[in-house]
């Protein structure tokens, strides 16, 4: 083992504002391995991997390469080293061509000192082809959709001949084919010799792709060994410090009458011809392959796309939805994907993210109330387990799946009677799924409606009555949660059965 | 994960180092001033002298007034050029409603409709036009400026009701009227940009408006505030300006205000893209630029030399502001 050893980090200490992060972590990282970094929201996986990329400076603590000590003072040295990172918020210029990205830093120039544009294009696509990727290396980023993107991302990483491939949840926006296309290159990789570290709260994926593993938790290491070893409730065990039930959700409550009913909903290119109810009390899934349309469909649910036909009627009246606010007015929210995109503002405190669509509940007179504000965010960390030592610092400080908690609170603070929630989980941990799970499900226990958007089929299988499966802007299937199975959801997913009848 | 049990955040750990760019980077623009200051007084004896203090406050007001709402402007990520074309227009309609009313409320009331009217206008195109702020602004200050020329025939209007001139000539113990009118406008936009719903959608929609519209919040109707704000304090400015000396130029007034506005707004560590950026930090902006202009002309320096000092000072702020 000690001969292959590659990459270790020794003792590492960071803080931040004088409260530890990383507290005396060792990693040790083989040559042509895949070296699974695991724990919980907070943990510190992040920060350990930002002083490996050179993006922040250790308190204390070594880090050796091939048995050198390096000192990693900026990202470019330690691109040098040959360690490539793809980061867990994308890093896109979205008004740069998907080739620009590519190259933003390190463009390809002839003797002359022009830009070889048509060169780059060709490498361009040439690695995204090995993604199983097909995309115009000439188009803007900012057409794409959020799996484009991560896809894009990764590729960079590709691009320079690195040694070490920093993965930091590089899977949360893609759909499972995508997913398994990374697997395959990851495996070649590794073959070729090049180590990657790689972070996932899918426990799933570690069992399937990842060598050996290391756990965090609250900055300290507590285990590392191989992953044939361990079983996945030993590995959550390590992470949370408790077991995670995989079981459905029982649920034991009844519906009230119909709350949403959207007919023939239409609109060009994105989804066509919607039907489907949502009862009082109710939890309905929609679930499909990236590119089927259901963000888009409720994000003009939502007012926030205007261009569609058809009828939305919530506690049976027609409804006219042009603006998000209007949305909230008639009781709809909407916790978007892609939070870096659609939800954190960066520059605002996370205790103002999190009051930032219903602040009326923190007024008097006119003025916003700060203790208010400040009471009401402790509550919903102590409901969520989010993991934040001073609120008032601004959002980005948090770690990922901390933010997505945020903006989680947020919405619940909203109050709405119907609550749309677009890829909730982005980020979350095993531990603090299944506490967004149990809110969700004590959300319909207290009447409201509840829709849940994810490519996962076992995520809606999980917690849905009612699971809706679309395919190229249509829904080609509706189970009933307890008859669901995934094989049965890929088969409508992926277009291969389509059966008019299955919907009524 | 019931055994995270976080520690309390609290100061008092946070090692001398960290605290002191956390300072630095909270209070830049408030040690600059003070260091400006110190050496200002080191400089030139006559610096410290009060009437020279008062001096510089009651140079600063105008501009100082204009700052403020193109701060909130640029807090919403975008800019208003049109400032300076705006104050001489509303100069210029304030001084004929006075001299036909005969009433300084109908002149005062003419100044905040035409200024927030200006604004509105800028705020549609921009918000419901998808004009790009910079073009949008840059065509209203062409526009108010030629309206303004042509009303007063190129020239100056001069005002013919008595009482109007105390507006910006009277003085309430050592403060002219001028400066009180400043910092209560500096107080108000303060509150508004940091106590209400207004100001937390204006720093959401600076900082990320896919986001902001997201979060519910009318983008459109905040932009379009914004930019009536903005105006409504240009008619603020321009009352003082006009009352000062009783008259308003159609051609002169005005002029290269967007750009010590600006620039005031810049050296208070306002980000350009919007999002980031207080009110407190224009306030000492405004007062850098002033105590610069005011050293300048005690040390006699060449006017002609002045503005190449305010550049680089800018630039000054702006290369230390970039290391955040
Ligand atoms: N720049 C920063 N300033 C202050 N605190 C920070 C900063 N970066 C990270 N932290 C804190 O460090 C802790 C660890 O964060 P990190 O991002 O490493 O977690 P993580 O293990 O990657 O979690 P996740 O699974 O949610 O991504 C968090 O509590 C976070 O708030
Ligand atoms: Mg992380």
């Amino acid at each position: 083992m000690t001969q292959n050893l590659y990459i270790t980090m020794e003792n590492v200490k960071k803080s931040f504002n004088g409260v530890p992060v990383l507290k005396n972590v060792n990693l040790q990282i083989e040559k042509g391995e895949i070296h699974a970094l695991l724990g919980e929201n907070g943990a510190g996986k992040s920060t350990l991997m930002n002083i490996l990329g050179g993006v922040h400076q250790p308190d204390s603590g070594s880090i050796y390469i091939n048995e050198k000590e390096v000192k990693m003072t900026n990202p470019r040295i330690s691109q040098e080293q040959g360690i490539s990172f793809i980061h867990q918020e994308l890093n896109m210029v979205s008004d740069l061509k998907v080739y620009e990205n590519m190259y933003l830093g390190s463009e390809l120039r002839n003797k002359v000192g022009f830009l070889k544009v048509e060169e780059m294009c060709r490498q361009t696509h040439e690695i995204l082809a090995r993604l199983g990727v097909d995309i115009d290396p000439k188009e803007y980023v900012r057409n794409l959709a959020t799996s484009y993107k991560q896809l894009i991302e990764i590729s960079k990483a590709l691009l320079h001949k690195s040694t070490v491939i920093i993965m930091d949840e590089p899977t949360t926006s893609l759909a499972e084919h995508e997913v398994n296309r990374l697997f395959e290159l990851m495996k070649n990789l590794k073959k070729s010799g090049i180590s990657i570290i790689y972070i996932s709260h899918k426990l799933k994926e570690i069992k399937e792709v990842c060598d050996r593993y290391t756990v965090l938790r609250d900055g300290e290491m507590i285990k590392s060994g191989n992953v044939e070893q361990e079983d996945l409730d030993t590995i959550t065990k390590l992470m949370v410090g408790k077991s995670i039930s995989q079981n459905r959700f029982v649920h034991e409550h009844s519906f009230g009458p119909v709350m949403l009913e959207v007919n023939n909903l239409t609109s060009l290119g994105l989804f066509k011809n919607i039907h489907f109810k949502v009862k009082k009390g109710e939890i309905v899934g929609f679930t499909g392959l990236a590119g089927d349309g259901r963000t888009e469909l409720f994000e003009s649910l939502f007012g926030y796309r205007k261009k569609y036909t058809g009828e939305i009627k919530i506690n049976d009246q027609l409804i006219k939805i042009d603006h998000p606010r209007k949305a909230v007015e008639a009781g709809i929210g909407l916790v978007p994907k892609d939070r870096k995109e659609n939800a954190i503002i960066k520059d605002l405190s996370v205790i103002h993210n999190m009051s930032l669509s219903s602040i009326g509940n923190f007024e008097k007179s006119g003025f916003i109330q700060d203790n208010i504000e400040r009471d009401k965010f402790q509550y919903y960390k102590e409901l969520l387990n989010i993991k934040v030592h001073n609120p008032s610092i601004t959002i980005d400080k948090l770690s990922g799946g901390n933010q997505q908690k945020v903006i989680i609170a947020k919405w619940l603070e909203v109050g709405a009677d119907i609550l749309i929630f677009d890829n909730p989980t982005q980020g979350i941990d095993v531990g603090a799924k299944q506490e967004i799970y149990q809110q969700i499900v004590a959300l319909a226990e207290q009447g409201k409606s509840v829709i849940i958007l994810s490519s996962e089929a076992p995520e809606v299988m999980r917690i849905c009555h009612t699971i809706n499966v679309m395919y190229q802007g249509e829904i080609t299937a509706r189970f009933k949660g307890e008859e669901a199975t995934e094989e049965e959801i890929m088969h409508y997913a992926t277009g291969s059965k389509r059966e008019a009848a299955k919907i009524g | 994960m019931a055994n995270t049990n976080v520690k309390e955040y609290n100061p008092q750990v946070s090692n001398a180092k960290s605290r002191l760019t956390w300072l630095w980077s909270e209070y830049s623009v408030i040690i600059a001033f003070i260091i400006i200051f110190i050496a200002s007084s080191i400089m030139n004896p006559r610096f410290l002298d009060i009437n020279n203090q008062l001096n510089i406050l009651m140079q600063v007001s105008i501009i100082g007034i204009v700052a403020l709402g193109m701060t909130v402007v640029m807090l919403s990520g975008g800019i208003d050029l049109s400032v300076g074309s705006v104050l001489a227009l509303v100069g210029v309609m304030t001084v004929l409603a006075l001299n036909a009313s005969g009433s300084i409320l109908i002149g005062i009331f003419t100044a905040l409709v035409v200024g927030s009217f200006a604004g509105f206008l800028n705020g549609l195109m921009v918000a419901k036009g998808r004009i790009a702020s910079f073009i949008a602004t840059l065509g209203m200050m062409a526009a108010a400026r030629s309206i303004a020329l042509y009303i007063a025939e190129g020239g100056s209007v001069s005002g013919e009701v008595k009482g109007f001139t105390a507006i910006a000539n009277n003085d309430l113990w050592i403060f002219d009227y001028p400066v009180i009118i400043f910092f209560a406008m500096t107080a108000l936009v303060y509150i508004l940009m940091h106590k209400t719903r207004f100001g937390r959608y204006v720093y959401a929609l600076g900082s990320n408006e896919k986001a902001a519209m997201l979060s519910a919040i009318r983008v459109d109707r905040i932009k379009i505030a914004v930019y009536s704000l903005a105006g409504l304090l240009v008619s603020v400015a321009a009352i003082i300006e006009t009352s000062r000396l009783n008259s308003i130029s159609s051609s002169s007034s005005g002029v290269q205000y967007e750009l010590d506005a600006i620039a005031a707004v810049i050296i208070g560590g306002t980000r350009m893209t919007g999002g980031r950026g207080k009110i407190i930090g224009t306030l000492f902006g405004v007062l850098i630029l002033g105590i610069l202009n005011n050293m300048m002309n005690l040390m006699n320096v060449s006017p002609y030399l002045q503005g190449f000092v305010k550049g680089l000072i800018i630039i000054i702020a702006v290369v230390f502001q970039k290391r955040e």
